[in-house]
């Protein structure tokens, strides 16, 4: 083979998944240059996964389907090497840490590409070992995958598609299915790999906050083709709905140039504080950056102070509960009145998914009661336990069937509001993993259960679904309805829960009004963290008197 | 985890412990390979996905055992025996066979059937201690290359087992969540295996387009490969040919084909493990200690045979008429050298690896954790 080309390159790239009427990419072309980190973003369907796909000949080798054009994976093209032949150029990581594992122990799965491209022992020994350093795993060879957290399991998967020492890594939303240490985790031994090894990187992510200050490059898919074309990512994403809380802050203040992290905005801050200063030596509180707006934001609206306003629908107390010979939950109470919504904080272990399943009377405490006058349904956190039907709609019409209703209740309520009503006629199964989250979230909260208890409702989705659950949550909770998320997105809490309770290892350890919890904290939401009090753009934008974009509606 | 001791070792003590209950059926002996068998799970259980296969496989030989002591029961009367109670019984037809179910239930009969069903239950003790130290994916690497394919293929498929059980817990918890805690039971049986199954089917797919993307089955198939699968094909064709001339009583000829078979299987597998392409990463070796617990391990049956030849009763027991088992020290002494897996035992730590959140949040987090 000749001097191998740096880079993938897509020309003119189209594809069509079989037996499906939309297409998937549209004349596609794209640069990755050799060393660089390339974030794609964009909504699910955007079709993200089809072009991370593509790299490595996985569309259309495997998927099937009509594919025009030509992807060039350092000088291969996919057309004629099969996604086995590109191995040892193109590593591969899927975004669920489970489905990568062939053999059941770390070392040797590391060495499965290895083995199949027939390497010599010798140096199969030392790419392993070296392989174990970069991604930090050394510790865990020994293990079996699914032994592993999931942050340490989707780790060990990078490893294994990094084993083969591939100038390319193509990784398709790999820490959407983590806990935000493990998201953090994995993001970082990115980093590294990429400053180390020069590894050129092809990642699709939704949780812009900790992805966009890695990449080099960003660009935004909709619908098949690309709607902003790849440059610095703080431009590209400005008016993006994904991009991190601070970069849409710096935007609504006219903050120069965009920030994409908090140290970056915080610095920003500082300099518009000062500039107001010496505009207006008396004012003293300009220090935050605000120009000429009321001081104290007032209370989102739903926020709790004191006591919430409506009646008791779920009250907990003393719930205790072993799981296995061990105390999940010691002594909690928890409550919901009318027009709450609750966040459950903590990380994972700490009871969140245990206390959402005995208030949702599906796990059975060893001591305490449960009592209210609420009727209660559960949000599992894998959609894919639920779905069933062979519609959208059907799916929503079997919970009301299964309640034994002969009316189609507020299944349309339901679709409008969640934003599914164009796929009302789709397989559950073939929506992207965010749409399929807002189906089981609509098929159970259509059963009009007062309070709806979901856990990790927006992993995996992206930012226009998430706002939109987000409506449909708070429209519930005003409509006499309660609440209660298991998550652990604070921004998530900031912009729509009135209250949060925070949970370590079985035990309340903070709960109250969500600005007086969070404020206190380690991992405050962002804006929080840059202008204190406010907890989300949206406040900013209410006490700047700027009529409020919701976020995850910012146009561009 | 990697198991302190080779595959082989591990297939070579299991194979002991095997015969060894068939060579002393006693349920006093059965008993102690069983606490063998338990002894040696605790010590060297892996952490994989195969570290429940112990209770699972013993409480199937448990209820082997109940299923077999009430057919037993029920069909078999001796007339002879000391009856413990009558049940109602009743005669099938002459089409289906014409015996008598239920009537009076006989003690010898009863403790004769739970004896037998004892040693199933010992061998499934042995089995199911075999899948919870054995590294399988070192077992498919220990086979003749030639058949390193299909046993990936079954290990992995065996690994998704355990997964596919926890989806279906998930998913009857998720059908009753969502009508708030009421369960529904019509229909119910559709709404939980379809997500099981299709969550399965994305599952496998996504697993075969990550094996695809890590290489497997780089190089395509060779001259070596195609030559390996027309021998297979041939070598099958002959030594069915084989079978139908033994049932036709065409001895030479069945002789000859079976002869052709089994040469051509052989050059099957000898094409099949040249033409591969695969080197091995990290070959495990079979060590002189691993010889050395082997070799310990197969005294137990030599010894018990040894026994057997000299006379030894206690080995098997009869329940007529009625007595306890007889109980001799030789037998155990022979049997204690199953326990050669103890003679090294991993290091606490290693048993036990420092960072133990993830293992500890499998339990409550559905298996994503962080520490």
């Amino acid at each position: 083979m000749n001097q191998p080309a740096r880079g993938l390159t897509y020309s003119r790239v189209s594809f069509r998944y079989p037996d499906s009427p939309g297409i998937a990419l549209r004349d596609v072309d794209l640069e990755v240059e050799g060393g660089e980190i390339l974030l794609v973003a964009g909504g699910s369907g955007s079709g993200k996964s089809t072009l991370l796909r593509a790299a490595n000949g996985l569309v259309p080798h495997t998927s099937g389907g009509q594919f025009s054009g030509n992807v060039l994976a350092f000088g291969r093209s996919t057309r004629t090497h099969r996604p086995r032949e590109l191995a040892d150029v193109v590593g591969f990581v899927h975004q669920d840490p489970e489905a990568q594992f062939v053999v059941d122990h770390v070392e040797r799965d590391l060495a499965f590409v290895l083995e199949n491209l027939g390497h010599e022992p010798q140096a199969m020994r030392r790419r392993v070992e070296e392989v174990l350093d970069a991604l930090g795993i050394a510790q865990l060879r020994e293990r079996a995958p699914t032994s592993l957290s999931s942050g340490e399991r989707q780790r060990c998967a990078i490893a294994g598609a990094l084993a083969a020492a591939p100038a390319a890594l193509v990784l398709d939303e790999p820490t959407s299915q983590l806990d935000p240490q493990g998201a953090d985790d994995v993001l970082a031994a990115i980093g590294r790999l990429n400053a180390d090894l020069g590894t050129t990187v092809l990642l699709a992510e939704h949780r812009l906050e900790r992805a966009a200050p890695l990449a080099d490059r960003a660009v935004i898919f909709e619908a098949g083709s690309i709607v902003a074309s790849p440059g610095p990512p703080a431009a590209v994403l400005a008016g993006y709905a994904g991009a991190p809380p601070v970069t849409h802050l710096a935007r609504l203040l006219g903050w120069e140039p965009l920030p994409l992290t908090v140290r970056d905005a915080r610095r920003l801050a500082v300099e518009a504080g000062r500039a107001n200063r010496s505009d207006r030596s008396d004012r003293s509180d300009g220090s935050n950056g605000l120009d000429g707006c009321k001081p104290p934001p007032p209370d989102a609206p739903g926020e709790a102070q004191g006591e919430a306003p409506g009646e008791l629908l779920l009250d907990a107390t003393g719930v205790h509960v072993e799981l296995g010979g061990r105390t999940v939950l010691a002594d909690v109470s928890v409550s919901a009145r009318q027009g709450e919504v609750i966040a459950l904080l903590g990380r994972n272990g700490a009871g969140k998914t245990t206390l959402l399943r005995v208030l949702g009377r599906l796990l059975t405490a060893r001591a305490g009661s449960i009592e209210g006058p609420g009727t209660v349904a559960y949000v599992p956190q894998d959609p894919n336990t639920l779905l069933f039907a062979a519609t959208v709609r059907a799916e929503l019409e079997q919970t009301l069937h299964l309640l034994g209703r002969r009316d189609h209740g507020d299944v349309d309520h339901w679709l409008a509001a969640l934003d599914l009503t164009h796929l009302a006629g789709r397989h559950p199964r073939s929506l992207a993993g965010g749409e399929r989250q807002r189906v089981a979230v609509a098929a159970v909260a259509v059963g009009g259960a007062d309070v709806l208890l979901l856990d990790e409702p927006t992993r995996g989705m992206d930012a226009p679904s998430r706002a939109g659950l987000e409506r449909a949550l708070r429209a519930h909770a005003e409509a006499g309805g309660a609440v209660v998320l298991a998550t652990h997105d604070v921004e998530l809490a900031a912009r729509s829960a009135g209250r949060v309770v925070v949970l370590g290892d079985g035990d309340v350890v903070a709960s109250g009004p969500a600005r007086t919890v969070l404020a206190g904290s380690l991992f405050a939401p962002q804006v929080l963290r840059v202008l204190p009090p406010f907890l989300t753009v949206d406040e900013v934008a209410r006490a700047q008197g700027v009529p409020a974009a919701p976020a995850g509606r910012v146009e561009p | 985890m990697t198991s302190r001791f080779h595959a082989l070792a591990w297939l070579i003590w299991a194979l002991a412990a095997a015969i060894s209950l068939q060579l002393a059926p006693n349920p006093l002996y059965v008993a102690v390979v069983i606490g063998i068998a338990t002894l040696v799970v605790q010590v060297h259980g892996s952490d994989g996905p195969f570290a429940r296969a112990f209770p699972v496989l013993l409480t199937l030989g448990v209820v082997f055992m109940v299923i077999r002591v009430a057919l037993t029961a029920a069909t078999t009367h001796t007339g002879i025996g000391t009856e413990l109670f009558t049940t109602p019984s009743f005669t099938l037809p002459q089409l289906l066979g014409g015996f008598t179910v239920g009537g009076p239930v006989e003690a010898e009969v009863l403790f004769q059937a739970a004896a037998e069903g004892f040693v199933v239950v010992g061998v499934m003790a042995v089995f199911g201690a075999f899948n919870a130290v054995v590294s399988h994916y070192e077992l498919v690497q220990s086979t003749p290359r030639a058949f390193y394919e299909l046993g990936l293929v079954v290990t992995v498929a065996l690994a998704f087992v355990p997964s596919t059980i926890q989806a279906v817990v998930a998913v009857r918890e998720a059908d009753r969540a969502r009508t708030g805690g009421r369960v529904v039971r019509r229909g119910r049986l559709i709404r939980q295996a379809i997500p099981v199954l299709e969550s399965g089917m994305e599952r496998a797919v996504n697993l075969a387009e990550s094996m695809d993307a890590r290489g497997f089955a780089y190089g395509g198939a060779s001259p070596l490969d195609r030559v390996a699968g027309w021998a297979g094909f041939a070598s099958l064709l002959a030594l069915g040919g084989a079978f139908v001339a033994l049932v036709g009583r065409a001895s030479t000829v069945a002789l000859a084909l079976g002869a052709a078979g089994v040469g051509l299987l052989l050059v099957a597998v000898w094409a099949a493990s040249a033409a591969r392409h695969r080197s091995r990463y990290r070959p495990r070796h079979f060590t002189t200690a691993d010889g050395a617990m082997a070799g310990i391990a197969m005294l137990a049956p030599i010894g018990i045979a040894a026994l057997s030849a000299w006379g030894e009763s206690t080995l098997t027991w009869a329940a007529s008429p009625l007595h306890w088992p007889a109980f001799a020290a030789l037998p155990v002494i022979a049997l204690t050298a199953l326990l050669a897996p103890m003679i090294r035992v991993p290091p606490v730590n290693a048993a036990e690896p420092p960072d133990t959140a993830g293992r500890r949040e499998l339990v409550s987090d559905r298996g994503s954790a962080a520490k």
